[in-house]
């Protein structure tokens, strides 16, 4: 499927974020954060709780304007843009919530907001979604209140997949689902990567992680302390043992 | 027995009118957020448009036609210009500022159009009534009034649940910040709804206008009734807005037949025993 | 510098009619008594969080009050005059107030506006009293001394200084009230009336409370108002005049009572300015409640705080330096806890069972921790324990009586505290004033004014609390900047402070580092020791290290309960839920 990725698409990476400063207020959450993602890459985010995870997803969406530091996709500068300009461009969100719109059925839910993607044979249509997740092509005119947590966040990631994004940034990919739908989900994120679609995945089950990522960052109070490959994660235990609490 | 057909008539058509009113007043708090007291000016501006618009043209229907589109970006400019600044501020300050609307809009509405009242003519055409009995008739305008309200109403209806600006729409009035993330420019939605909802409120006050003499204040009313009829159906609901309104209508209707000088307590006295028994209002999320 | 520029305008408004024509002494009248109008509302809409935009009614209905009164060609008795319309607005306004505070939010807007309208209607429409004309009043109220005309409202500069008395008055009431044991409930409920009402307060009772102590007050400013043109007219009930004065409430700023006062004196300065052709041009002059407007919308998108802003800095303070206490709380002396049983408690909305058919018993002094995935129906099951929402079906029993159904604040009372899963406190407030207001619930009536009565038991009680929950150190401290961790600590030692004896407590733990993890669950096994504890929670470490029962939860059914031991010994649950945890040798405790 990706074999139509280009020299130059391998070589830059599809999303980079340069020295980023954030805030909530008064509090500073995010230090001097750096990172970069590859095309068709999968990449981990890790950390506690309130150390700064979902706000660098954000903050990289465009939902929080950092107060300094650089965000671009593809090399375009993005800093500060809007967060429908950065959907547009190619970035996709699926939230901790899931953001499900009750008051839409899953097919309004999954079409109202679909786009076509930079190479339209690729596309994500509605009847690969539903290849992807038959259990929403059951419920597809079922209203978005009436699914289970799990189908919920299906259709988050359906919704996301049908705007056809470069990259998509997952929170709590699994949180809170049992552990069927946890299996399905990671397989859905693996299928996904093969794709082509890079993707920043924020989860707690780290060998979960593993086998999906080859890459792993942590944050620790709004910095990147490690960056680097599986292995390396591994050998690190102390850092294991003390920010991501196994 | 007739009196009360005439009654049930009247008041359906004034609760169709209302709820054209209501129903931008309760779309623009249930996805804007904003409480806009300002929404009877927009009636008001429909009367005066046409009253305008009708001596140009010569037909009230031309100046729906033309009055419509006016009125929208009348209502994209006032969004752009000051309704857009209240989106994360407090009630207190959204009452605020449409209230200073308010005034505004009324000196306007004094420099342009002066303070006498006018009325605008009923098209010949529809000038007739029909005859409900040896004594009694019921003008054709009325009908078509009623006509009108219910075809804007179902196109309306028909916007929001079918059409991708509709679910746009509905989205937005649960997650408005998830709607951004999935590539819609909220301002541009929010503006096209705050847009359509002061077209509604022009075109309840545009169809009204031969029925109604035009005059300074006449929004006034109107608001404080569509305020009513919003709290009885319940913010934000559209189908709550319709039945408040048929309501309303009604109860105004008989009101001023069977209680003349008390009329408009009754619809107060309503608004109350629904509050009373549903705070949120008949179809309100609680 | 606040109370500089206020006996400033004392002494202003004192020598001012010796300066000023009799137009003057007449308009200043005017404004000092829109001025009471305008204090009383910012009572209800800065202090109490409750925007009316029917105000003006209470104008109206002590003006026209007066105007019953007073018999056709001799005056009324200023001492009955006054009482009158003040008791007469109170009566309206707990009529009013029963209905309107039943709504929230935009509905009370509505509902005010709307009470505001139906009461113009009433004396416009019909023939009360000159209908639309309105009436005059022919002789105003004065009062007698012997043959002494003591009080006088037709002389201007008697009703003058009668009426600057009453605006002085009014703030001083309004002043104490704020500051006494009722207003500091009435603030709570301004900043979170959730949180207040989960404490045990009726914030209905409190809110009405608030509604009549305004509309009282505005009665007075109406039976002033009328005496001094001695007329009456149906536009003051009108929704322009309630406009007005929510203007001028947040040109002074809210919340503070004096604000509001300079407010009105400025409006009435500017509504001078503007309307005078010689000092604005006769075209502006023509046109000046535009311009109006157009200061008014300037204010909101420019000023929002007002001039009260503009004299006050940071109401708050700095965020403290203290270090956190670190030594451990003396030990308490054992008491028990309340006991709480379901039986087959159910709630549905619409198609979906959140909670279904739950029988489980939560024993005294115990922890007991709720376990499941999300969307198990866990928030909704601690809302139906807490009465925050009524149960389909089934029966809660707190300590052997049925309490299913029952309001929150009455389930409070019997000893039930909750927190909520993104932490509920008083952010303004400082530490101690949060845990004073929860330990004022254990005598929760809206008629104190005083402490005097319960100042030692529950400043006891406070100091009991801010120690149980390692807060002593942080007492001063303005809530909103506590860290994460002592926030939640804080909502803890709110409960405790309110005399709760079962807590219900809503992910604790939830956003906590190691330490701070450490130290709460440290917190929670000391509570047992007088309290019986029950919380949901994910950290699954923490919450086996805590608990002495568990109960696990998954798709609103319990499908398992007991000790942490056999709960993780229980397969189904390994399968359903603990996921990760599933093999044994990996489960923590």
């Amino acid at each position: 499927m990706n074999a139509a990725a280009t020299a130059e698409d391998t070589a830059a990476p599809v999303l980079q974020a340069d020295a980023v400063n954030a805030y909530y207020g008064q509090s500073h959450i995010l230090r001097n954060v750096s990172i970069r993602v590859m095309p068709h890459e999968a990449v981990s985010l890790m950390g506690r709780n309130g150390m700064g995870k979902t706000t660098l997803l954000r903050t990289l969406m465009g939902l929080l304007r950092p107060r300094s530091g650089a965000i671009r996709l593809r090399g375009a500068d993005m800093t500060g843009e809007r967060a429908s300009a950065v959907a547009r461009a190619g970035i996709a969100f699926v939230p901790e919530d899931r953001g499900v719109f009750p008051n839409l059925t899953v097919e309004e839910n999954l079409t109202f907001a679909a786009r076509p993607g930079r190479d339209a044979r690729a596309d994500w249509t509605l009847e690969r979604v539903y290849g992807l997740f038959p259990r929403l092509a059951e419920r597809r005119s079922n209203w978005g209140n009436q699914l289970s947590g799990g189908e919920q966040k299906m259709l988050a990631i359906g919704r996301a997949l049908m705007t056809n994004p470069e990259i998509i940034l997952l929170d709590e990919a699994t949180e809170g689902l049992a552990p069927k739908v946890r299996d399905e989900i990671w397989a859905t994120l693996r299928l996904i990567t093969e794709a082509g679609i890079a993707s920043i995945v924020v989860d707690k089950n780290l060998d979960d992680l593993f086998e999906l990522a080859h890459r792993h960052m942590v944050i620790v109070k709004g910095e990147i302390v490690f960056d680097g490959p599986t292995a390396a994660l591994r050998a690190d235990e102390a850092l294991i043992h003390r920010h991501l609490g196994v | 027995m007739e009196l009360v057909l005439i009654q049930i008539l009247n008041g359906l058509q004034y609760g169709l009118l209302i709820f054209l009113a209501a129903s931008g007043l309760t779309l623009v708090f249930g996805i804007l957020g904003i409480i806009n007291l300002s929404h009877g000016s927009f009636y008001m501006l429909g009367a005066y448009l046409s009253l305008t618009l009708t001596s140009w043209f010569g037909d009230i229907f031309l100046a729906l036609a033309a009055g419509i589109p006016i009125a929208f970006a009348f209502g994209a400019a006032i969004e752009w210009l000051f309704i857009r600044h209240l989106y994360n501020r407090d009630h207190l300050q959204q009452v605020l500022l449409t209230f200073g609307l308010i005034l505004v809009f009324n000196e306007l509405q004094r420099i342009l159009w002066g303070t006498q009242p006018h009325s605008v003519p009923i098209p010949a055409y529809l000038s007739a009534s029909i005859q409900l009995s040896d004594t009694l008739s019921y003008p054709v305008y009325r009908l078509a009034v009623g006509a009108i309200c219910i075809l804007l109403a179902l196109a309306m209806m028909l916007v929001i649940q079918k059409t991708r600006i509709g679910q746009m729409i509905r989205a937005g009035e649960s997650n408005r910040e998830m709607v951004e993330a999935l590539g819609i420019d909220t301002r541009i939605l929010f503006r096209f709804v705050f847009a359509a909802g002061v077209a509604l409120a022009a075109a309840a006050g545009i169809v009204a206008a031969p029925i109604e003499s035009v005059y300074p204040g006449i929004g006034e009313r109107v608001l404080i009734i569509s305020f009513v009829v919003v709290v009885i159906g319940g913010i934000g609901s559209i189908k709550g807005a319709l039945v408040g309104a048929l309501l309303i209508g009604l109860a105004d209707a008989f009101g001023k037949v069977f209680l003349p000088q008390l009329a408009s307590v009754v619809v107060y006295a309503l608004m109350a025993a629904v509050l009373v028994t549903r705070p949120a209002g008949l179809f309100g999320r609680a | 510098m606040v109370l500089a520029v206020l006996i400033a305008l004392i002494a202003i408004a004192l020598v001012l009619p010796f300066f000023v024509g009799t137009y003057g002494i007449k308009f200043t009248t005017r404004v000092m008594v829109i001025a009471i109008l305008v204090v009383s509302l910012d009572f209800l809409i800065g202090v109490t969080g409750l925007v009316s935009f029917g105000h003006a009614m209470f104008l109206g209905l002590g003006a026209y009050t007066l105007y019953f009164i007073s018999p056709k060609s001799e005056a009324v008795s200023a001492l009955i005059a006054i009482p009158a319309t003040i008791v007469a607005a109170a009566i309206c306004a707990a009529a009013i107030g029963a209905i309107a505070v039943l709504a929230r939010g935009f509905y009370f807007i509505m509902v005010t506006l709307a009470f505001g309208q139906m009461l113009f209607s009433l004396f416009h429409d019909t023939d009360v009293a000159g209908g639309s004309d309105g009436a005059y009043i022919n002789v105003v109220p004065q009062f007698h001394i012997g043959d002494w005309l003591a009080l006088d409202f037709g002389n201007r500069l008697n009703l003058y200084y009668f009426c600057l008395a009453a605006l002085i008055a009014s703030y001083l009431f309004l002043l104490w009230l704020t500051r006494s044991p009722v207003g500091r409930v009435l603030q709570g409920i301004c900043h979170n009336e959730a949180r207040v009402s989960a404490l045990g307060f009726n914030t209905y009772n409190y809110k009405l409370l608030s509604f009549v102590v305004a509309g009282a007050l505005g009665g007075l400013a109406g039976g002033l108002f009328a005496s001094i043109d001695g007329y009456v007219t149906p536009d003051l009930f009108g929704w322009r005049e309630s406009g007005l004065a929510i203007m001028m409430v947040v040109l002074g700023g809210t919340g503070t009572l004096y604000g509001p006062i300079l407010g009105a004196v400025l409006f009435a300065i500017l509504e001078e300015l503007l309307r005078s052709p010689a000092m604005v041009g006769a075209t502006i002059a023509d046109h000046w409640l535009m311009a109006l407007g157009f200061v008014l919308i300037g204010l909101v998108l420019v000023a929002p705080r007002g001039i009260a802003g503009l004299l006050e800095r940071d109401r708050g303070g700095k965020p403290a330096a203290e270090p956190v206490e670190a030594k451990a709380p003396p030990a308490r002396q054992p008491q028990p806890g309340k006991e709480l049983a379901t039986e087959e408690l159910s709630r549905r909305f619409g198609g979906l069972v959140a909670v279904n058919g739950v029988t489980v018993g939560f024993q005294r002094n115990r922890v007991h921790g709720i376990i499941g995935p999300n969307g198990a129906g866990k928030t909704t099951l601690i809302n139906l324990l807490s009465g925050v929402l009524p149960p389909t079906a089934g029966s809660i029993r707190l300590d052997g009586e049925e309490i299913a159904g029952q309001r929150d604040f009455l389930i409070a009372r019997r000893g039930l505290g909750r927190s909520y899963q993104r932490t509920n406190i008083l952010l303004p407030f400082t530490v101690g004033e949060n845990c004073r207001l929860a330990a004022q619930a254990r005598h929760p009536h809206p008629w104190r004014v005083s402490d005097a009565a319960y100042r030692q038991n529950e400043e006891a009680a406070v100091v009991n609390a801010l120690q149980a929950a390692g807060l002593t150190a942080r007492r001063h401290v303005r809530a909103a900047h506590l860290s994460h961790g002592e926030q939640r600590q804080l909502e803890i030692a709110m409960l405790i402070a309110s005399g709760a004896r079962l807590l219900i407590l809503d992910e604790p733990l939830a956003g906590m580092g190691p330490e701070e993890t450490a130290r709460v669950v440290a917190l929670l096994r000391d509570l047992a020791v007088d309290h019986t504890v029950i919380l949901i929670e994910h950290d699954m470490d923490a919450i086996f290290a805590a608990a002495d029962t568990l109960s696990v939860l998954v798709e609103g059914k319990l499908i398992a309960h007991g000790t942490p031991d056999e709960i993780r010994r229980d397969l189904a649950v390994r399968a359903a839920y603990l996921g990760q945890y599933g093999d044994s040798e990996k489960v923590p405790g």
